[in-house]
């Protein structure tokens, strides 16, 4: 085949794929917020951050400040215009909006400024969390660690990254301890709403230098050294490595800028060294000085420079059909497609452009 | 305790604490240069690392890296097989505290640190190299081992402010 030349390369392809306006258009992003942010179920916080009585936690949705506070054992969630303190106890809550809340899924606390959500929390998330049920639901958790990353992309670029797993070739980590049969055959499950999850596989720690079988703590009901992933629409992902759990909540800020929220998870009746074991682990690959995530907050900050604003749209190829299998892009797919009907806009022509101006494929 | 005695008291006191910063200084060196051998040096090895936080967020301590010093050496060496924001960092460090036990075996120091950040890549290098942002802030706890009249580092809890770390890094700070 020869080389593309401009012309050709902006060409409409013949496979399955997005525009790269998807990520970098200011009104695209406006509408993503009232019609999409605006509307869901979001995993906002832990109940493990705000157990007593009093306690209150705070964060932002669609540009409207939320606080979720616990009285008297119960969690409630409200419209808070004032609120100026990530957490603390002992807000006066008289007179504010109670938006819809749950405490589901390993004891994340969601909540919609939907005032009439059609869906409860178990209805959205359309069976998505089940292949981690048994483990995240049967005993208490607790957050061990938070820290947040403000990166210069776009959030679905981020939601990508955990959807995609083809940029596993990214990290040498993943390369040495998991490129096997087994992890080739992980499959991508899509249910309604556009969740998918990933199924597991055996993750060979010891073959990475220096480090050793995790076998020896894991969580309840999840044998040793599994990986699950499961990636929620619009962008929360929870990622069951074995011994430590973990979850990202993007805030986008922008077009082209993203706050993701990091979160680690053990069980609340771990023993001090059964902690300490899941937090080495967890850091050893997702904290901030891990092997893995600073590498993929680099490369999802480099497709944000490439698809900034202004850049030239070109097209985002999801042609993998591999039998639902690790690289295939039914994942990609099926996220976009949700993402168009909630946005009444094709992703492979956002703007509308007129068939005029989309140049067709020979 | 004659007046002689006292002065070679105090001034041996004031000698190791000057070794004391002395060596906390090679090790922001050392660290500036990635030269992660040259530190490593002015550690025993019986040497701790780690790097921590508070968060109000959680309100949990929480620690962000760790590691000992045959654990650190083996990340260190497989940096080259990994993606890495090389931009370098720089430790602007002030030795606040040294506190040298009775029987002067050992000794701790309290430092801030300010980390700064010189772009070079990992985003869009044509418009960010060369400048420098703040990366971090905190400080050094160290402990140290004194033997022969040198210290060297057992322990380093690097307590950072910081709980937004943007892209992170794979580097000790």
């Amino acid at each position: 085949m020869p080389p593309r030349n401009h012309k050709n390369w902006l060409k409409v392809p013949k496979i399955e794929h997005i525009s790269s306006e998807c990520y970098n258009n200011h009104s695209i992003y406006e509408q993503e917020i009232e019609h999409i942010f605006a509307k869901v179920w979001v995993p906002m916080c832990h109940f493990s951050e705000m157990s007593n009585d009093g306690d209150y936690r705070s964060t932002q949705i669609a540009h409207q400040n939320v606080v979720a506070v616990n009285i008297k054992g119960n969690v409630k969630v409200f419209l808070c215009p004032s609120i100026d303190r990530p957490a603390g106890n002992g807000l006066d809550t008289a007179g504010l909006k109670e938006l819809h809340s749950e405490v589901k899924h390993g004891g994340m606390v969601w909540t919609t400024l939907d005032p009439n959500p059609t869906q409860s929390v178990e209805e959205w998330t359309c069976g998505a969390f089940d292949c981690i049920a048994d483990a995240i639901d049967a005993e208490d958790m607790e957050v061990f660690h938070y820290h947040k990353a403000v990166i210069d992309t776009n959030y679905k670029l981020w939601h990508d990254t955990n959807s995609e797993f083809y940029h596993d070739f990214m990290h040498y980590f993943n390369r040495v301890s998991g490129f096997n049969d087994e992890y080739f055959a992980r499959k991508n499950i899509p249910f309604d709403n556009g969740h998918v999850n990933v199924s597991s596989f055996t993750v060979n720690y010891e073959e990475y230098d220096g480090f050793e079988d995790r076998g020896e703590l894991s969580f309840p009901n999840l044998p040793p050294n599994q990986w699950y992933m499961v990636d929620l629409f619009p962008g929360f992902n929870f990622n069951l490595r074995g011994s430590a759990y973990r979850s990202d909540t993007v805030t986008p800020l922008g077009p082209n800028k993203v706050l993701i929220e990091f979160r680690g998870y053990g069980l609340k009746k771990d023993t001090p060294e059964e902690r300490q074991t899941r937090i080495k682990h967890h850091n050893s690959i997702w904290g901030p000085f891990g092997r893995n995530l600073h590498e993929d907050l680099i490369g999802v900050a480099g497709q944000g420079t490439t698809m900034r604003e202004g850049t030239e749209a070109r097209n985002i190829l999801h042609g993998r059909h591999e039998n639902s299998t690790i690289h295939d892009e039914v994942g990609m797919r099926h996220y976009y497609e949700a993402w168009g009907k909630f946005l009444g806009v094709s992703p492979a022509n956002p703007l509308g452009l007129a068939t005029d101006d989309v140049i067709a494929a020979e | 305790m004659d007046s002689e005695s006292n002065d070679m008291e105090n001034n041996s006191s004031v000698d190791i604490e000057r070794k004391i910063e002395r060596i906390i200084y090679q090790a922001a060196l050392a660290l500036d240069k990635n030269n992660w051998a040259d530190w490593f040096k002015l550690c025993d090895d019986s040497f701790f690392y780690a790097i921590t936080s508070f968060s109000p967020e959680i309100s949990k301590d929480m620690t962000y890296f760790s590691g000992d010093k045959k654990e650190l050496t083996g990340l260190m060496e497989m940096l080259p097989k990994h993606n890495t924001d090389h931009s370098p960092l720089h430790r602007h460090t002030s030795v606040y505290t040294i506190d040298v036990s009775e029987d002067g075996k050992t000794a701790e120091a309290v430092s801030s640190v300010v980390i700064y950040q010189n772009m070079l890549d990992g985003i869009n290098s044509h418009l960010d190299s060369g400048e420098s942002r703040l990366f971090v802030i905190g400080k050094y706890h160290d402990k140290f081992v004194i033997d022969g009249g040198e210290p060297k580092f057992v322990n380093r809890e690097t307590k950072i402010d910081n709980r937004r770390l943007d892209k992170g890094s794979h580097w000790p700070l």
